[in-house]
């Protein structure tokens, strides 16, 4: 499997939200180079070029890191925590994507360096054009950093 | 007898009563001076009696001082021991202060922890209840969007019905998540501009309701509150009164303040459809609605987000109504003046 030219990292343990994000993303138009992993283990493997990455290009990094918030064993702030105090990764744009903004969560994932915070929207519509809104900006709006 | 006789005779006579004379005197004399000397015996024993009395008297007195000493003591006595009683009170009182205190501190961390778990539980409510009913939503959105002409008619209309369902849940979960949020969100009072706040309510209401009302607005005085806070009290109450004035011809909603003791009251007022007095107990609750869905729609928060504003601000939400001809809402705040004493 080729791990080349990987725009979007995309970090979810929930199939429903996943295959819907990811549906919502290929109805804009940004489904070619997406990577779906399903723990903050898996991401950081892909990041650092570990364990089922360990032939990925260190030198190729995507243009945005779309990450779940809550997650069993690594959790999103860990991921988030890991990919702010790598000098190569650290300037990587973060999007959190959480269920609710309950919790101090907020507040944490801005001090550790998160670029973005979005609560997932119940309504499906809402849904689709958050994803899209990511899309847009993030990968065909924002320069890249890296 | 001869003359020099004689002449003796005559002065030896003279001398004798002179003698005789002064003999008297003398006898008058020491008259006088025993009448002096029994007056001062007499004076004497008037003194000693007097030194008997006060002898007696001082002995009395002596008695009556040692007897004052005896008291003394005794009261000193007493006095102690009520010093003792009242130490012994004391660190009976203090125990029992510092009992008292260690039961509340408990039971204060017993609250937080209570408070935790509350907070824990309406995080899971939020996260844990709303991913499964986004994935409801995702996933008939997508049989919407590719599979919808595979329904018959019957089909259609229960996948409606579950559109319609699954939605509604969704908003009483964020209504839930909305109004768990206030019991713990901070009250940061300051004074708050009525008018200026009323406004811009007025402006945002417009913008998102189509039915722009007749406002009859009085000058409201300022009050203390969370501004944010009570500018959703505002946003609940105004919008209500115009969602139930959607069945009448025209919609007037007042608004108005008077001062009550130390705490400002505000109103809507409204001519719309009114609720019935009996059921007043409901009106307030989570989830509480007096009104069909099919009639006004709503999840029956706004109201009970509104008491629970108030409740924070040390206030009080109450409401006057009759069936079929409007409803008034009032809510009090902290006025200023009583903020500054």
């Amino acid at each position: 499997m080729s791990y080349h030219n990987v725009e979007i990292l995309f970090v979810e343990d929930s199939q429903d939200d996943a295959a819907l994000t990811i549906r919502a993303l290929n109805k804009s138009g940004f489904n070619n180079k997406l990577h779906h992993v399903v723990n903050g283990a898996e991401a950081l493997d892909f990041l650092f070029c570990r364990g089922n990455y360990i032939g990925r290009n260190p030198l190729e990094f995507p243009k945005l890191v779309l990450l779940d918030l809550k997650m069993p064993k690594v959790s999103g702030l860990q991921v988030l925590e890991k990919i702010k105090a790598d000098p190569n990764l650290k300037s990587l744009p973060v999007v959190m994507l959480t269920s609710s903004n309950e919790g101090p969560d907020i507040e944490q994932c801005f001090a550790m360096g998160a670029n973005s915070y979005i609560v997932k929207p119940v309504d499906s519509d809402n849904f689709f054009q958050a994803v899209k809104q990511i899309g847009l900006y993030w990968i065909d709006l924002s320069q890249p950093a890296l | 007898m001869n003359n020099k006789e004689n002449d003796e005779l005559f002065l030896a006579n003279k001398e004798i009563a002179l003698q005789n004379l002064q003999r008297e005197k003398r006898a008058a004399e020491l008259l006088i001076a025993n009448k002096e000397l029994a007056f001062q015996n007499k004076e004497k024993e008037t003194r000693a009696q007097e030194l008997i009395i006060a002898n007696k008297e001082l002995a009395f007195q002596n008695k009556e001082k040692e007897k004052r000493a005896e008291e003394l003591i005794i009261a000193n006595r007493e006095l102690k021991s009520a010093e003792d009683d009242i130490r012994k009170l004391n660190d009976e009182l203090e125990r029992k202060v510092k009992e008292r205190t260690s039961q509340l501190e408990i039971a204060n961390k017993e609250l937080e922890v209570v408070n935790k778990e509350l907070e824990s539980f309406s995080y899971s409510v939020s996260h844990d209840l709303r991913a499964p009913i986004r994935a409801i939503h995702g996933y008939t959105n997508i049989l919407a969007e590719d599979y919808i002409d595979n329904f018959d008619a019957e089909g259609l209309k229960v996948f409606q019905a579950i559109t319609r369902n699954s939605k509604k849940m969704g908003e009483l979960i964020d209504d839930l998540l909305a109004f768990s949020k206030l019991g713990r969100k901070q009250v940061s009072f300051s004074a708050i501009d009525m008018n200026e706040l009323l406004k811009i309510v007025q402006d945002e209401i417009t913008e998102e309701d189509e039915n722009v009302p007749n406002y009859v607005v009085n000058i409201l005085p300022p009050a203390m509150g969370d501004k944010s806070l009570i500018k959703q009290v505002w946003i609940n109450l105004i919008s209500n009164a115009i969602k139930y004035s959607r069945h009448k011809p025209e919609t007037i909603v007042e608004i108005g303040a008077y001062q009550k003791n130390d705490m400002i009251v505000y109103f809507v007022k409204d001519k719309g459809a009114g609720f019935d007095m009996q059921y007043y107990d409901k009106l307030f609750g989570v989830f509480q609605r007096l009104h069909s869905q099919e009639e006004f729609e709503g999840t029956g928060i706004g109201l009970a987000i509104v008491q629970k504003i108030v409740q924070r601000h040390n206030g009080l939400a109450w409401a006057e109504s009759e069936l079929d001809h409007g409803s008034c809402f009032y809510f009090s705040l902290p006025s200023i003046e009583q903020t500054l004493i």
